[in-house]
């Protein structure tokens, strides 16, 4: 079982950086969830969501809820507090353009810290800051195949009707694939 | 024997309402137009809470009794269903225009291909005589045991003038009365109208109904006529507040 | 048919068009709202009816007109729409209607708050209008169940003319899981009733009071003898065992796990209808079973006394029954064995 909670600011895409992590795993046949943030929550601009995955086609996601992560995605500082919902040994992706450096982790806790603002300009698709974290993650935690995850996050698009965008999603994709190591 | 006229083939003969009661002639108005639409088996009385409530007894064609004043949306989710079929409401003022008010203007707001018939006879008559928001100034009711003090308790409501003025589109808008036999002519005309107006698909139709309640009224029928003549009429005026086609 | 991951209530909506859906109406309440999207998209497309309703009240007479003329008809809503609603439940028990009603709920009185809850378990397994009848409850746990329990619901529903209501929660109906949806069906046999304007069919009612009321009496013990479903889970041995639903009843299945693997004999009865209760699987749990333990998203707890209720008629021992309201949202795996530790150790104290 993998447990991932994307969190950060209204608009910075953290729902939908989540659903595609989700969609990637359920692409292969994984019993997965994705439970957001909704209502009030989402009305006061803070944002996060949940996402629970089988490491294998017979493994069940039993409680849906944030409780027990195994990775933190923190699009911004306001999100650390999600690490009381986090493993001892979480792996923690910062976005190092709106959380401070100096912030005082957990032990234990493996940080990476990904300059999104910088990749997505890389990428020309500032707005994909969250498929730049999403790739980061995919990498460090081997989650899955860069081409895997590329095609299945054009399917995702696809399916709503944005895949004229996908050249530039990919790109956003690789550079943080390509951040990490 | 020459047959003239008889009583249309769905009415059974007898009925329950108190003597000198309007519910029996506008009924059987409805169902001679019902008749006559050529809808005679394939037509559902949507019934309200209240003295029409007794027109289970009435007819032999298709009816189903509604919650207080939930008549016109139990019509609507049928109409929805049954395209063509012919389903009108019949409640009394309360139904309609108080518990229901909000179900009644609704439909007429969205237009509903559904004809709305409310008998107005300016109290609650089943539950025995208590104010309605038809009520006219003065009146006395078991709610109104001084009088209907208006400025406290609210004017004389005037449904289909409402409806004919805010909702423009609906089809087909009257108020008749049946306390003699030119106005008996009249609202028979209206009915007709109102129905016809759902069976060609223009809309929305609502007839109000100026009916007599000797009863709670504590009048014999024939001053009860009296009564609704000269005081009901000026109130509430007869005729169409949205003609067809107009 | 390969699996999709779906939102629960879009999954559920979507579920009800399979099912043969010909009528819906409903009106906006968080955190139900994307059901009637959904349909305000799909049900033209499919050439079948879909109103927004000034109101739940209206919405749910717009149901009972379309179910007494014979369509399949439905509403959703949540909490405070269903209150609403309750009215016209019970004008539909007295016409013995049949149709589905989706309560997706959320927590707490009042205006309550958006949050997931079991906060209505009592309203719908009890009646919530006036007058004697009962819904068919499900409580699904997961989007699969929801879709399956709603694809399921009319012919349920036709087959004893009792109404349905599926019992989903917040957090069921916004998150997303992978789910297979069925493929389009249409009710098998005709009704043999329903209004048709001719006069000659109706609804076909009971003619009288007493025939209502032997039928009524009749058909209740008819369901609760052929609707007992749960799923009991590591029940034959177990010392203490929870009973949930919904998605409480996910966490205590990973809590029971979680449990077992450090030594503790714990044990699940997850009801899969709440009406009629599940009596029938309080039979197979170990006769020397120390507690019962109900694990619900509500303040007071609900479920509580019926777990008592079957635990009282199925054995003669009284056997405690304790319990966690976790007021809103979904307790987690560590809440839940804490409170069979507290349990355990006497540290909390029996409701009955």
């Amino acid at each position: 079982m993998k447990e991932i909670i994307f969190a950060g600011f209204g608009g910075q895409g953290v729902l939908t950086g989540g659903l595609i992590i989700a969609y990637m795993a359920a692409q292969k046949d994984l019993n997965a969830v994705w439970m957001p943030a909704y209502g009030p929550t989402m009305r006061g601009g803070k944002a996060n969501c949940v996402v629970k995955f089988g490491e294998t086609v017979q493994e069940k996601v039993g409680s849906p809820i944030m409780e027990d992560a195994d990775i933190l995605i923190a699009m911004n500082e306001p999100s650390l507090d999600y690490l009381q919902f986090c493993k001892p040994d979480a792996t923690v992706f910062v976005n190092s353009n709106a959380v401070r450096q100096d912030y005082d982790y957990p032990e234990g806790m493996t940080v990476i810290s990904v300059d999104c603002v910088h990749l997505a300009q890389e990428a020309e698709n500032m707005k994909g800051q969250n498929l730049v974290m999403a790739g980061a993650v995919i990498k460090k935690c081997s989650l899955f195949e860069l081409e895997y995850a590329t095609a299945a996050m054009c399917r995702f698009f696809e399916s709503k009707g944005k895949g004229k965008y996908n050249d530039k999603n990919i790109k956003a994709i690789e550079c943080g694939y390509r951040a990490v190591s | 024997m020459n047959v003239i006229k008889q009583a249309p083939e769905i009415m059974y003969k007898n009925n329950q309402f108190c003597a000198g009661c309007g519910h029996g002639i506008t009924y059987r108005l409805i169902q001679e137009a019902v008749e006559e639409l050529g809808y005679k088996d394939n037509h559902i009385t949507v019934l309200g809470v209240g003295c029409s409530c007794n027109l289970n007894t009435l007819t032999k064609g298709d009816k189903f009794q509604c919650a207080h004043g939930r008549a016109a949306a139990v019509a609507t989710g049928m109409k929805h269903t049954k395209k063509d079929t012919l389903i009108f409401t019949y409640q009394g003022d309360g139904d309609a225009g108080v518990i229901g008010i909000a179900e009644t203007l609704n439909a007429a707001y969205r237009n509903e291909k559904i004809t709305v018939i409310t008998v107005n006879n300016s109290n609650f008559g089943m539950t025995g005589g208590q104010m309605s928001w038809t009520t006219l100034p003065e009146q006395i009711t078991t709610t109104t045991p001084l009088g209907r003090d208006c400025a406290q308790k609210g004017y004389p409501f005037h449904l289909p003038e409402m409806i004919a003025s805010q909702f423009t589109h609906v089809a087909y808008v009257a108020r008749g009365a049946v306390n003699d036999s030119k106005n008996i002519r009249q609202l028979k005309k209206m009915i007709k109208n109102g129905l016809e107006a759902q069976v060609k698909e223009e809309g929305y139709s609502l007839i109000e109904v100026l009916a007599p309640c000797p009863t709670n009224w504590n009048l014999s029928p024939l001053q009860s006529l009296e009564w609704l003549e000269e005081n009901m009429l000026k109130e509430y005026p007869i005729g169409e507040f949205k003609k067809r086609g107009v | 048919m390969a699996k999709e991951l779906m939102k629960g209530n879009v999954a559920a909506a979507e579920a009800a068009i399979r099912a043969g859906m010909d009528f819906f109406a409903g009106y906006p309440i968080t955190p139900s709202t994307e059901v009637l999207e959904h349909l305000a998209l799909r049900m033209p497309q499919e050439n079948r009816e879909m109103i927004q309703g000034e109101n739940e009240i209206a919405s749910m007479n717009m149901v009972i007109g379309a179910a007494a003329c014979g369509a399949r008809a439905m509403t959703a809503s949540s909490g405070p729409g269903i209150s609403l609603k309750a009215e016209a439940f019970s004008y539909a028990a007295r016409s013995e209607l049949p149709y589905v009603c989706l309560n997706v709920q959320r927590w707490g009185v009042g205006l309550g708050r958006l949050d997931s809850g079991q906060s209505d378990y009592m309203r719908e397994t009890k009646g919530g209008g006036h007058g004697d009848y009962h819904h068919i409850v499900y409580s699904p746990s997961t989007i699969q169940e929801l879709v399956d329990d709603i694809y399921e619901a009319w012919d349920v529903s036709e087959k004893y003319r009792c109404g349905v209501v599926v019992l989903s929660e917040g957090f069921l109906g916004q998150m997303m899981e992978s789910v297979e949806i069925p493929p389009y069906k249409k009710r098998e046999k005709p009704l043999g009733w329903g209004i048709d304007g001719s006069g000659k069919i109706g609804t076909r009612q009971s003619p009288d009071t007493d025939t209502l009321v032997a039928r009524l009496r009749e058909r209740t013990a008819l369901i609760q003898s052929q609707m007992q479903r749960y799923e009991n889970y590591q029940v034959e041995d177990a010392e203490y065992v929870f009973v949930a639903f919904g998605l409480p009843a996910r966490v205590c299945r990973d809590a029971v796990d979680t449990l077992r693997a450090k030594g503790e004999k714990a044990g699940l009865i997850r009801p899969r209808l709440v009406w009629p209760y599940p009596v029938q699987a309080f039979k197979e749990v170990n006769p020397q079973v120390k507690g019962f333990i109900s694990i619900e998203s509500n303040d007071l707890g609900q479920m509580v006394e019926d777990v008592a209720l079957a635990s009282r008629v199925t054995s003669d021992k009284r056997v405690p029954v304790y319990c966690y309201a976790h007021s809103m949202g979904t307790p987690g795996v560590k809440m839940v064995m804490g409170k069979y530790m507290e349990v355990k150790n006497g540290s909390m104290k029996e409701v009955f």
